[in-house]
C-alpha cells in the first residue's frame, strides 16, 4: 500500500489526500457528472470554501468532512475529484 | 388557503406538521422520512397543510425531492412555511434563498431555537428578517414553544408579503431582469435562473430572445453558470451569516462526544453487532418467544371457554366449528404475537429516531458498495425487520438507479415482523433451548443472502459504473417518547386491524376450503376437502426440501403471500381441525404436521423467509420498481432463490438425521 504523504499548509491536493483532522479551501470541482456536479454545489461545496475531514469510515471509505457548520458524508472516488488548497 | 410545509431533509418537518394539525405522522432521526406528500389541516382553522419530502435545493436529485419541486411548481401554494434548522442556518438558508424567487409568500419558522441558545448560537432575528424580506418566527417543534405564534400568524396572514431583495452582482441581476420581461409564466425569477443554468428541464419557457441573452451572458462569464449562480447565493448567505449570526466555534458538541465512541475505527463495528443483536435478542430470541407463550395460554382458554359457551348456547356444529376452528384459531393465533411485535417496533422506532441509522449508513457503505449496493440500502433494510412495505418506499432516498432497483428486490428477504410468528412458532418448538440461537441464524442467513444476491445481480443483471453516495450526518436526539409510543401505537393497531380484516376472511375461506368438498358436502375428513385437493397439486414443489408430500404444509406456504402471518394461522386451523376438538394450538402434534423434523422445519422456515413476499409488499414492489415485468422479476427471483436454499439446506441438515 502507498503510504499516504502528509500534505503541508499552502500544498494543492485533492480532498481525498487530506487525513482526519486536516482542513483545506475548495479551488475547484472537477466532478463530471452534471446532476451530481449539481448537487455537490448546492450542498455548499463551492470555491473558496472551507471543508475539515472530520473523520474515516472505518473501513477507509466513505469520509465524513465538516463544512458550514454540518456534516456530509461522500465516497473517496468523489473526493478526489475536488482540488483544494490546504490549510 | 394551501400552505406547503418546506424545509432540508431532516429539519423537523414532520413534527411540526404533527403539532399543527394534531397529526401523528411519522417521525424519525435520518433523512428522508418523508417520502411522500401528507395533507392535513392547521388546527383551529381551515387551512390545508402539506407535509412534503425534505429538499436541499429546488434542483432534485432523488425522486422524492421531484415531488416536492412539481407540487410547487403544479399547486396553488398560497404560503410557504419553510422550516430551517437553528442549528445549521448557513446551508439550510440556501434553500430558502430559492424559495423567496418563487411567486408565492415565505414565512420562515426558525426551528431547534432552543438547542442553537443551548449551543451559544445567537442569532440576530430582526436583522435576518430585514435581509430576507420575510417574517420569521423561531420556534421548538420538540418543546412546543412558538408553535402557537405560528399558527396565529398564519391565521391572521401577518405575514410579510416578501419582495426579496435582489441578491445578485450587477450584471447578473440586469440580465435576469431582461429575461424576466421576456417570461409569460409565474415565477418568472426562478424560471430565468434555470434557464441562465441552463437546466434543460425548463427549455420549453425560452422566448426568442431569451437564448440570445443567455448565450451572450455565458460567454461574458466564461464559466459554467451554474456554479456562478450557486456561488452567488453562498455568497449572499455567507454575508448575512456573518452579520446575523453569533457562535462560538470549537465548541464541542454532545454529537462529537457520543461519535467518538459510536464511529471509533475499532468500536464503530463491533457496537453495531452489540445493538443489533440486542435488538433481535429481545424481539424475536428468547425474551421474544416468552412473551408469546405468556399471551398464548389466554388465548387457548379464550378458545376453550368459547367452545363451551356456543355449546351451551345450542349453537350448531358448524357454527361453532367456524368461530373456534375458524376464526380464534387463525385470526387469534395473531394476538399471541402482539407483545414480541410491539417490542420490535419500539426498539426501531428508537433507532430511527436517535440518528444513529445515517451512521450505520456511512460506516457500513463500503462493505455494500462491494456488492453494488450503498450505505443507505441499510436503511430500509433495517425497516424492513418491521414492514417490508414502508421499507420498500424508503428506498427512494437512493439516487443511482441501479442501487435503487438492487435494494427493491432486496428488501423483502429481510425477516419481516410478520415472519417472525413462523420463526417463533417453528424454532420454539423445534429447537427449544436453542431456539435464540436458531432464530438469530436466519437473520444472519439472510444477511448472507443478502449479500450474495446482490453480488450475482451486480454480476448478472446491473453491470454498471460505481455510483456517488452523498448522505448528511444529523445530530443526535433524545427521541421524543410521546412520538415513538405513538408510533408504536399506529403500528401494533395496524396489525391488530389486519388480523381483524384480512386474516379473518381469510381464515373463514380456509376454514370454509377445509370444511367443505367440491361438491360442497359438509365434514368431509380433511383429506377430501376442498384445500387438500388445491394442495395435492402442487405439494410436490415443497417436496425436495420437506421430504413429504404435504398439501398441508403447501396450502399453508401459499397463504403467506395474502400475509406472511397467515402461515401460521392456516397451519393452526388445519391441525385444530383434524383434531376433533380444538383445545389450544398443538400444531406439531396433530396428524397434519407430524411429519416435520428439524430439518424439514429449518427448511421450510428458510423458504418462508426468502420466497415472495406478502401482496403488500408485491405491490409495493410494483410501484416502486415502475413495470409489471421487473415486479415479476423479483418476485420469481426471490421464490427461486428461496426454493433452492431451502432445498440445500434440508438435503444437508437431512444427513445428520438419518446419520445419528
Amino acid at each position: 500500500m502507498v503510504k499516504k504523504i502528509k500534505h503541508k499548509k499552502n500544498d494543492l491536493a485533492v480532498l481525498a489526500d487530506l487525513s482526519i483532522g486536516q482542513k483545506a479551501k475548495v479551488v475547484k470541482l472537477n466532478t463530471i457528472d452534471k446532476a451530481l456536479r449539481r448537487r455537490l454545489l448546492d450542498m455548499g461545496i463551492t470555491e473558496g470554501v472551507q471543508i475539515k475531514v472530520k473523520r474515516i469510515a472505518p473501513l477507509g471509505d466513505p469520509y465524513d468532512i465538516e463544512l458550514r457548520g454540518y456534516e456530509l458524508c461522500l465516497r473517496k472516488k468523489d473526493l478526489m475529484l475536488i482540488d483544494v488548497e490546504v490549510m | 388557503m394551501k400552505v406547503a410545509l418546506i424545509g432540508n431533509q431532516n429539519s423537523g418537518k414532520t413534527t411540526l406538521f404533527n403539532l399543527l394539525t394534531g397529526n401523528n405522522q411519522k417521525i424519525g432521526n435520518w433523512p428522508g422520512v418523508t417520502i411522500e406528500k401528507k395533507e392535513g389541516r392547521i388546527r383551529s382553522t381551515d387551512f390545508d397543510i402539506i407535509d412534503l419530502p425534505g429538499v436541499y435545493s429546488l434542483t432534485p436529485y432523488t425522486i422524492e425531492e421531484a415531488i416536492t419541486r412539481n407540487y410547487l411548481f403544479e399547486e396553488d401554494v398560497d404560503l410557504i412555511l419553510n422550516i430551517l434548522d437553528s442549528t445549521n442556518l448557513e446551508r439550510s438558508l440556501y434553500l430558502t434563498t430559492q424559495l423567496l424567487e418563487l411567486d408565492i409568500p415565505v414565512l420562515v419558522a426558525l426551528n431547534m431555537s432552543d438547542i442553537a441558545l443551548q449551543r451559544g448560537i445567537k442569532i440576530d432575528y430582526k436583522y435576518l428578517e430585514e435581509k430576507l424580506d420575510t417574517t420569521l418566527i423561531p420556534i421548538s417543534a420538540l418543546k412546543k414553544t412558538g408553535v402557537f405564534d405560528l399558527i396565529q400568524v398564519i391565521k391572521q396572514g401577518s405575514y410579510r408579503k416578501n419582495n426579496y431583495e435582489h441578491i445578485y452582482d450587477h450584471d447578473l441581476e440586469k440580465c435576469l431582469n431582461t429575461l424576466e420581461k421576456e417570461l409569460t409564466h409565474k415565477h418568472k425569477r426562478y424560471i430565468a435562473i434555470k434557464l441562465l443554468e441552463e437546466d434543460h428541464a425548463y427549455d420549453e419557457y425560452h422566448q426568442n430572445g431569451s437564448k440570445n441573452l443567455v448565450n451572450s451572458l455565458c460567454e461574458n462569464y466564461q464559466r459554467d453558470m451554474e456554479q456562478v449562480i450557486v456561488d452567488e447565493r453562498y455568497r449572499y448567505i455567507e454575508f448575512i451569516r456573518d452579520e446575523a449570526i453569533q457562535s462560538n466555534k470549537d465548541h464541542m458538541t454532545v454529537t462529537d462526544k457520543l461519535d467518538r465512541i459510536i464511529l471509533n475505527k475499532y468500536l464503530a463495528i463491533p457496537i453495531f453487532v452489540l445493538i443489533m443483536f440486542t435488538v433481535y435478542y429481545l424481539a424475536a430470541g428468547p425474551f421474544g418467544s416468552m412473551t408469546v407463550d405468556f399471551v398464548d395460554k389466554y388465548v387457548s382458554s379464550f378458545g376453550v371457554w368459547m367452545f363451551d359457551t356456543l355449546t351451551n348456547l345450542g349453537a350448531s356444529e358448524w357454527s361453532r366449528s367456524l368461530v373456534v376452528d375458524g376464526i380464534i384459531a387463525g385470526a387469534g393465533a395473531m394476538l399471541n404475537f402482539i407483545p414480541q411485535l410491539a417490542i420490535l417496533f419500539l426498539l426501531i422506532s428508537f433507532l430511527e429516531s436517535t440518528g444513529y441509522m445515517s451512521r450505520i449508513a456511512f460506516f457500513l457503505d463500503r462493505v455494500f458498495q462491494k456488492v453494488g449496493l450503498s450505505g443507505k440500502s441499510l436503511i430500509p433494510f433495517i425497516i424492513g425487520s418491521g414492514c417490508s412495505v414502508p421499507a420498500i418506499m424508503s428506498a427512494r432516498t437512493i439516487h443511482d438507479e441501479t442501487e435503487k432497483k438492487m435494494t427493491i428486490m432486496l428488501t423483502p428477504f429481510v425477516p419481516c415482523s410478520a415472519k417472525l410468528p413462523i420463526i417463533t412458532l417453528f424454532a420454539g418448538y423445534f429447537f427449544g433451548d436453542y431456539s435464540g440461537i436458531v432464530s438469530a441464524s436466519l437473520y444472519f442467513f439472510a444477511v448472507i443472502v443478502i449479500i450474495t444476491s446482490a453480488f450475482i445481480m451486480k454480476q448478472l443483471l446491473f453491470r454498471g459504473k460505481a455510483s456517488s453516495f452523498i448522505l448528511e450526518l444529523p445530530n443526535y436526539k433524545l427521541p421524543h417518547f410521546g412520538f415513538m409510543f405513538k408510533d408504536v401505537g399506529d403500528k401494533v393497531f395496524a396489525f391488530i386491524k389486519q388480523a381483524g380484516s384480512i386474516i379473518l376472511l381469510a381464515s373463514i375461506g380456509v376454514w370454509f376450503l377445509l370444511s367443505f368438498s367440491f361438491s360442497l358436502e359438509y365434514g368431509v375428513p380433511a383429506d377430501q376437502s376442498m384445500l387438500a385437493q388445491i394442495g395435492n397439486v402442487f405439494s410436490w414443489v415443497l417436496y425436495p426440501f420437506l421430504g413429504e408430500l404435504s398439501w398441508e404444509a403447501t396450502v399453508s406456504a401459499m397463504q403467506g403471500l395474502v400475509a406472511k402471518e397467515q402461515v401460521v394461522a392456516s397451519m393452526a386451523i388445519i391441525a385444530g381441525y383434524s383434531e376433533e376438538v380444538s383445545d389450544g394450538i398443538f400444531i406439531f402434534n396433530s396428524q397434519a404436521f407430524s411429519f416435520f423434523t428439524p430439518a424439514s422445519a429449518y427448511a421450510f422456515m428458510v423458504f418462508n423467509l426468502f420466497s415472495a413476499p406478502c401482496f403488500g409488499a408485491i405491490g409495493a414492489m410494483r410501484r416502486e420498481l415502475g413495470t409489471t415485468k421487473r415486479m415479476w422479476k423479483a418476485v420469481f427471483f426471490q421464490t427461486g432463490i428461496a426454493w433452492v436454499i431451502a432445498t440445500i439446506v434440508y438435503q444437508f441438515l437431512h444427513i445428520f438425521e438419518v446419520v445419528l
